[in-house]
């Protein structure tokens, strides 16, 4: 229904689509995750409104795409972001399409604001991650953010604990070859996987500042739910120490999405929280078209 | 990638004017040993002849990137992949490229540093970087 509404304002040559819902910005420690399933975007109408919103670069970046699918992907990545952020603002100030990207000295892409600077702009932090048929973006107000997903059937072509002897932490090799099921042994490796690559992209700088076997990251005892972060060895100015340092500046949360794939989320710990988990909203969406809050987000 | 001239390498010497830029992921002493998981890299952009380490890489060695990688991604053989095919353009991803990155480590018999190894964006770069390592290890 709402698709012939647009297919409407369109043919009377209105300048707009409806316009984006705004939407409340995230508390402190809190992750909104919103997602869109590519197959459930198919309308050429809509996916044209949304090629309109990018930026002559990213235009370019889709365009060198092969095969229809990867581009079509790539489109709603890029529109995810841009009508996301807009709808943060209040009063629907910034238009997605004169939002500007940036990216930080080690390649992170971050909001550039600097049209914007006599607005009141909030501080928001985005990332994002998709696979074939899921494309997601994690927001958060305050600190950094990084998120990985992958689907829960990816197959791994290689000897699954060979990848992880030869890229991941001893304690985590460790952990996976206790694992005496194949099939359970390859989800927790990428469930592992969507963790570790969280947190590389939370930390902003690179594949170098964070080679996979220099930490671990596990389930807490206590409660199945929570991940910590160890690292397994810290060089100081002085010595190649080995130290086993459990890093209190991080929270992770890992969840499971649209049944089909696993999300890590990694956020700086502002230590406000009281160590408190990270509390995240889940929605699905079609931008300009709707949204559903998913209120069973299973965390793992 | 930062970039730091070092004077004590003795393979360097003799040098045209343009030099070789190495540039050292860890500074620490790394010529004690001649392990090839070591990582550093050549900037291409100024090559004296003199160095053993070719520029131009073997079409052999292309033909076999590309065929791991296409193995990797699952691609169609009208799906062509050539030197310069970025793998992103193909829709590999940071899992799917360490897997590449695996599957030329058997192939060739070498050890990429993981750094270097996400770093590789094309079949070209991941082809000069196995003749640069095959090069160390049989030199």
């Amino acid at each position: 229904m709402r698709i012939s509404v647009m297919s409407q304002l369109q043919r009377s040559f209105s300048m707009e689509f409806p316009s984006l819902v705004s939407l409340k910005l995230p508390s402190p420690m809190e992750t909104h995750l919103w997602y869109i399933r590519p197959d459930e975007v198919k309308s050429p109408s809509l996916l044209k409104h949304y090629s309109q919103l990018l930026s002559p670069s990213e235009k370019d970046q889709v365009s060198q795409l092969r095969g229809d699918a990867l581009k079509k992907n790539a489109l709603l990545a890029r529109t995810l972001v841009r009508t996301t952020i807009a709808r943060y603002q209040t009063n629907n100030a910034v238009d997605p399409r004169s939002l500007m990207f940036k990216k930080n000295i080690y390649g992170k892409p971050e909001v550039d604001w600097q049209n914007y600077k006599n607005c009141n702009i909030p501080p928001l932090h985005f990332n994002i991650s998709h696979t074939d048929s899921l494309i997601v973006c994690g927001v958060t107000v305050h600190v950094p953010i990084g998120i990985d997903v992958e689907d829960k059937e990816r197959k791994i072509k290689h000897d699954v604990l060979a990848f992880a002897e030869r890229f991941y932490s001893a304690d985590e090799v460790k952990f996976l070859s206790t694992i005496p099921d194949p099939e359970s042994q390859r989800k927790e490796f990428i469930k592992l996987w969507t963790l570790k690559e969280a947190y590389v992209k939370a930390l902003g700088k690179g594949f170098s500042a964070a080679p996979f076997n220099t930490f671990t990251i596990q389930s807490k005892a206590e409660t199945k739910e929570e991940y910590s972060l160890c690292k397994t060895s810290e060089m100081t100015a002085s010595s190649l120490e080995k130290t086993n340092k459990c890093d209190r500046e991080w929270k992770f949360a890992l969840l499971e999405l649209a049944d089909s794939h696993y999300a890590a989320i990694c956020i700086e710990d502002d230590q406000a929280s009281g160590g408190a988990p990270m509390r995240v909203i889940v929605r699905k969406t079609i931008p300009f078209v709707e949204d559903e809050l998913i209120s069973e987000s299973k965390l793992l | 990638m930062a970039s730091s001239f070092c004077s004590s390498i003795s393979m360097q010497a003799p040098i045209s004017a343009k030099t070789t830029r190495f540039s050292l992921q860890k500074p620490v002493s790394i010529f004690n040993n001649r392990k090839t998981n070591l990582s550093f890299s050549l900037h291409r952009r100024s090559m004296p002849a003199r160095l053993a380490v070719s520029c131009a890489v073997k079409q052999e060695t292309v033909e076999k990137v590309s065929e791991i990688v296409k193995k990797q991604l699952s691609l169609t053989d009208d799906q062509k992949v050539t030197a310069g095919t970025k793998f992103t353009e193909l829709g590999a991803d940071s899992l799917d490229t360490v897997e590449i990155v695996m599957g030329l480590e058997e192939e060739f018999g070498i050890t990429m540093a993981e750094e270097r190894a996400k770093e590789i964006a094309t079949v070209q770069q991941a082809a000069e970087l196995i003749e640069e390592l095959v090069q160390e290890k049989t030199a």
